[in-house]
């Protein structure tokens, strides 16, 4: 029943330094986050319109989640329903709640009130990439790898899923921080075996 | 081992060829408190859109909903549920109730019997009250008005007052909900886990959810006009509806006969959008052709869509695109009883169920009011009047939610 999992990816975005496998691909010192999103999206050129549309907690995970999967990720090998994403984070979407509350006062908007839940990030993913598999997003006071480490094994293990993105994605006003990881049976040059001891050497 | 392994497959065959028969059925919504009184409402053509009067919100006045025409404390008294216990279970309740009653299955206690029931808003108008309070002074509010705040509470308080205790489960997929918890409730069966299954949803009207789709701009201030060229939006409305489902064994001994089976089924996703349909209603149109593969059946088959028809532009448009390319170039007669009950959220799929095995029972097409114009971009148009007689043998019921979840339905005749 157990397989062997190995993290395949991974990609890191805090302190306005998006890093990949560890090594920094883009940095932006000073500009705050929607300035430091856009620069990323903009250096990356990510041509995906619908980023402008997302709250920062999307366009935090959906531009993380770009990265990890850029020439490592071979859609090709995997059925739509194969493919999976499980998160977590400590403040829900509370950083855009906050911004809706602020547009009832005058019309409350649709646009803003779409993303008023935190596993959007996860459609947002998904859309992107055409996953159908088992998604799931926690929230806990802090990134517990252990936690995550049992529930993607589970999906792996039982066949649920083949490959699956995990990690961290928070975001409140100036503090954010993402960690994804790209999780498959296959090894590739750079992998390591997948656990939390692993997962949290990632961990700025 | 490859005798173990021959077993379980003709377990499975045989498990697949099994039907899931429809004993019984219950429904409240703003047009009835029960079966009788909404084959009365629909014969009279007579909606339930009306002015807020339940509700103390500042859309009172302004957008029409769909209440259940009794207060909470009226309904505490038919149920016998204490009045703090939130609407959402009290309306499930009733019309479970009725189900069950209807179905009137022989030696019920002996039977391994679940409870599957759907929710979207579990018991948020309670929370709700415990706010006002709360958030002036936060050591005041009643804390047992939050206590049953998630979906499941609604299912549990229930099932315990039905006495149901082999299995019960909530499933709460947006507005295919119930026809989601429908499609489960027969795999149970199918799967010999259960012998009756007791299947549907309830939602109560929420500020909420009123204001939720209020902020999404889908809500229209006159009464929904379904599938018209000028639509303008939906109608909350609120209710429950239940099948009690049983398996083959169990059709056998019922006191009278069942009202149809439940021969196919889909749920398919468009990965979209949050909220809306995709243009060319991919889910839907999953939804509907797997259904109708599962049922064995051709779209020529099917005598009657009960159309998911919210009255927003971006649904009716998508699904009637979708039947444009499951049906064309035959349409069989169709409405949207959401014309009548509102878009009862979690709940609708459970009600339109009932109205599917209703429609073959009685030989009957429900109209859809207020209908004027065609769609310009479809080759087709609802049906506005009130149709007995009619020789109908498959219905499909579509229940489409948010987040592209799309269900579909196909009810037929034994």
């Amino acid at each position: 029943m157990l397989a062997e999992k190995h993290i395949t990816a991974s990609c890191t975005i805090s302190n306005n330094i998006v890093s990949k496998d560890g090594i920094i691909e883009f940095e932006k010192p000073g500009a705050d986050l929607s300035a430091f999103l856009l620069s990323a999206y903009q250096h990356f050129q990510l041509n995906y319109p619908k980023f402008y549309k997302m709250d920062n907690l999307s366009k935090l995970g959906w531009i993380a989640s770009e990265i990890l999967l850029r020439d490592s990720f071979e859609k090709d090998n995997y059925q739509p329903e194969e493919a999976g994403v499980v998160l977590a984070n400590a403040n829900s979407s509370l950083d855009n709640d906050l911004k809706y509350f602020n547009t009832i006062k005058d019309i409350p908007s649709p646009s803003v009130f779409v993303y008023t839940l935190p596993n959007i990030v996860i459609g947002e993913i998904c859309i992107r990439n055409h996953f159908k598999g088992e998604h799931a997003f926690f929230i806990q006071e802090s990134f517990d790898a252990d936690f995550i480490e049992k529930q993607v094994s589970y999906l792996l293990d039982h066949d649920i899923l083949q490959a699956c993105i995990c990690g961290w994605v928070d975001v409140l006003e100036r503090d954010y921080k993402a960690v994804l990881f790209l999780v498959e049976k296959r090894k590739n040059k750079n992998s390591v075996l997948f656990s939390a001891e692993n997962m949290n050497k990632r961990i700025p | 081992m490859i005798d173990f392994r021959r077993k379980i497959l003709r377990l499975y065959r045989k498990n697949m060829r099994s039907s899931v028969y429809i004993a019984g059925l219950g429904v409240i919504s703003a047009i009835g408190n029960n079966v009788a009184e909404h084959l009365a409402a629909f014969e009279q053509e007579r909606a339930g859109m009306g002015d807020i009067t339940m509700l103390n919100t500042i859309h009172k006045g302004v957008l029409p909903v769909a209440e259940v025409k009794l207060s909470n404390d009226e309904l505490a008294a038919i149920t016998g549920l204490p009045v703090h216990i939130s609407r959402t279970a009290q309306l499930s309740l009733v019309a479970a109730r009725e189900a069950i009653t209807d179905a009137d299955i022989p030696g019920l206690d002996s039977l391994r019997t679940g409870f599957v029931s759907a929710n979207s808003v579990g018991g948020m108008d309670k929370s709700e009250d415990f706010f006002i309070d709360f958030l002036k002074d936060n050591s005041k509010g009643k804390l047992r008005n939050v206590f049953d705040h998630e979906c499941g509470s609604m299912t549990e308080l229930v099932a315990d007052q039905l006495g149901i205790t082999d299995y019960m489960t909530t499933i709460s997929t947006a507005c295919s909900s119930s026809a989601n918890a429908i499609f489960y409730a027969a795999r149970l069966i199918k799967n010999d886990i259960l012998d009756v299954v007791i299947a549907g949803g309830a939602d109560a009207l929420t500020k909420f959810t009123l204001n939720g789709f209020n902020t999404l701009m889908i809500l229209d201030k006159e009464f929904c006009k379904p599938f018209d060229e000028h639509r303008e939006g939906l109608n909350l409305g609120e209710g429950a509806g239940y099948l009690v489902l049983v398996s083959d064994k169990v059709a056998t001994i019922l006191k009278k006969p069942a009202y149809c089976k439940l021969s196919g089924y889909n749920n398919s996703n468009d990965a979209y959008h949050q909220t809306a349909s995709s243009p060319d209603g991919t889910g839907s149109f999953l939804a509907m052709s797997g259904a109708l593969q599962k049922s064995g059946l051709k779209p020529a088959d099917i005598d009657y869509i009960n159309l998911h028809g919210t009255g927003t532009p971006n649904n009716d448009s998508a699904e009637g695109t979708a039947i444009k390319r499951v049906f064309d170039p035959e349409y069989p007669p169709m409405s949207s009883t959401k014309s009548f009950t509102g878009h009862t959220l979690g709940a609708s799929g459970g009600i339109e169920a009932v109205f599917s095995a209703l429609s073959i029972k009685h030989h009957i097409i429900y109209p859809n009011l207020r209908f004027e114009t065609r769609m310009s971009e479809l080759p087709f148009e609802p049906e506005k009047h009130y149709l007995a007689d009619q020789d109908i043998n498959h219905v499909m019921s579509n229940s489409f939610g948010f987040g592209g979840n799309c269900t579909s339905l196909i009810f037929s005749r034994i």
